[in-house]
């Protein structure tokens, strides 16, 4: 009954969803510190990838559960995500199709800044929605609107 | 909880510490003699950045390697052969400091330490989202 | 105002003065029971709920990219519910208050 509180809807969706954009939040603010430095090559995770494997997840759980949504979702590791119970482990690759600066440095600092901006408006939207839906339950328990 | 600002903290420190190398390269531009009172012109000096952060043991970050000189030959002035610090020839060296390079890298320098506030406060916004999970 | 759940014309009939000329006078119920009307606004709350569920995981895996269509959903779905809470509550406290009526 308990598990069942924390499996429903889409409560694991955005969960991983949080864990994956804290984890690249890291990687990008890395980068964003080297911006000057000689030979670097910023590294980054590609968001789609990470949704790609979500929504394979979601499906499968769609198909076993046969149109209830609840349970847990397993995702499946690629290279570059390892899902643990608790979070998800990013090996980040290099971009490397931007253009090469004079110092061996190829970072393109707008895009950086906006991955960063995206990052953590899914972020925060996944954190607020995730309250919500403790809220409604945390409603329904109580008995108290 | 306390490491999350390190990596965009160093880089804050490691801006400003180029910063300060411009500036003493801007305000040394025409010294000649050193502390001592010798006649040994100013040489330009650069600060190298590298990966990582050994101050808090960190992989990730940035830090200023070294604060090198820049061994280019110095830029000489004729001033005559009666001035006591002329050459032979009559040309004396001075330091080889361009006010208008190290005002571009002060801008980028700018730049930079910008854009890592920027990364800071998202750190913070992230987690104040987070703790207000709970409120 | 509408009667979402048909409560009024369904239960007893206290005043027949307020209540509309099509409705029988007999005492026997044509229309939906109140069992039914009930179950069929849980059904309709839970559909909600399921549907903003889904509008929700679409957006977390990119197959939507519409964040306020999404968002509206689910204060729709979260408004509903309440609604629903609410009634509950209305008709506990009036079972409570029936159940205490001595005879």
């Amino acid at each position: 009954m308990i598990e069942g509180l924390f499996n429903t809807g889409s409560l694991p969706v955005l969960e991983r969803m949080v864990q994956f954009t804290s984890q690249r939040h890291k990687l990008l603010v890395n980068d964003i510190a080297n911006v000057s430095t000689p030979g670097f090559v910023p590294t980054d995770v590609d968001p789609r990838k990470f949704q790609a494997v979500l929504a394979a997840a979601i499906d499968q759980r769609r198909q076993t559960q046969g149109g209830i949504y609840n349970g847990t979702i397993h995702p499946t590791d690629t290279e570059q995500m390892r899902f643990t119970d608790d979070t998800v482990q990013l090996a980040p690759s290099n971009s490397n199709d931007n253009i090469l600066f004079h110092d061996g440095n190829n970072r393109s600092l707008e895009s950086i800044m906006k991955d960063l901006a995206e990052n953590t408006m899914a972020h925060n939207a996944g954190i607020e929605m995730i309250r919500n839906q403790m809220n409604l339950m945390d409603m329904a328990i109580r008995e108290r609107v | 909880m306390f490491g999350s600002l390190d990596i965009s903290t160093s880089a804050l420190v490691a801006q400003r510490t180029r910063l300060n190398v411009i500036a003493s390269n801007l305000a040394n531009q025409h010294t000649v003699f050193d502390a001592e009172g010798n006649y040994s012109p100013y040489r330009r000096k650069f600060a190298v950045f590298a990966a990582g952060d050994p101050a808090n043991g960190n992989d990730a970050g940035v830090h200023v390697r070294d604060i090198m000189e820049d061994d280019a030959p110095f830029r000489k002035i004729q001033v005559g052969v009666g001035n006591p610090l002329a050459d032979k020839d009559g040309f004396m060296e001075v330091p080889n400091i361009d006010p208008m390079t190290e005002m571009v890298n002060a801008l980028e320098a700018t730049r930079a330490y910008e854009a890592n506030i920027t990364a800071a406060e998202a750190t913070k916004s992230m987690m104040n989202s987070a703790l207000r999970l709970l409120a | 105002m509408a009667d979402p759940l048909g409560l009024i014309s369904n239960i007893g009939a206290t005043n027949p003065a307020l209540m509309p000329k099509t409705q029988q006078t007999s005492g026997e119920a044509s229309g939906p029971s109140f069992k039914q009307v009930l179950m069929q606004n849980i059904e309709q709350v839970n559909q909600l709920q399921q549907d903003a569920e889904k509008a929700i995981e679409d957006l977390a895996t990119g197959r939507r990219d519409d964040v306020s269509s999404v968002m509206i959903a689910k204060e729709k779905a979260d408004m509903a519910f309440k609604m629903l809470l609410q009634v509950r509550n209305k008709l506990m406290d009036a079972y409570s208050e029936i159940k205490d009526v001595r005879v």
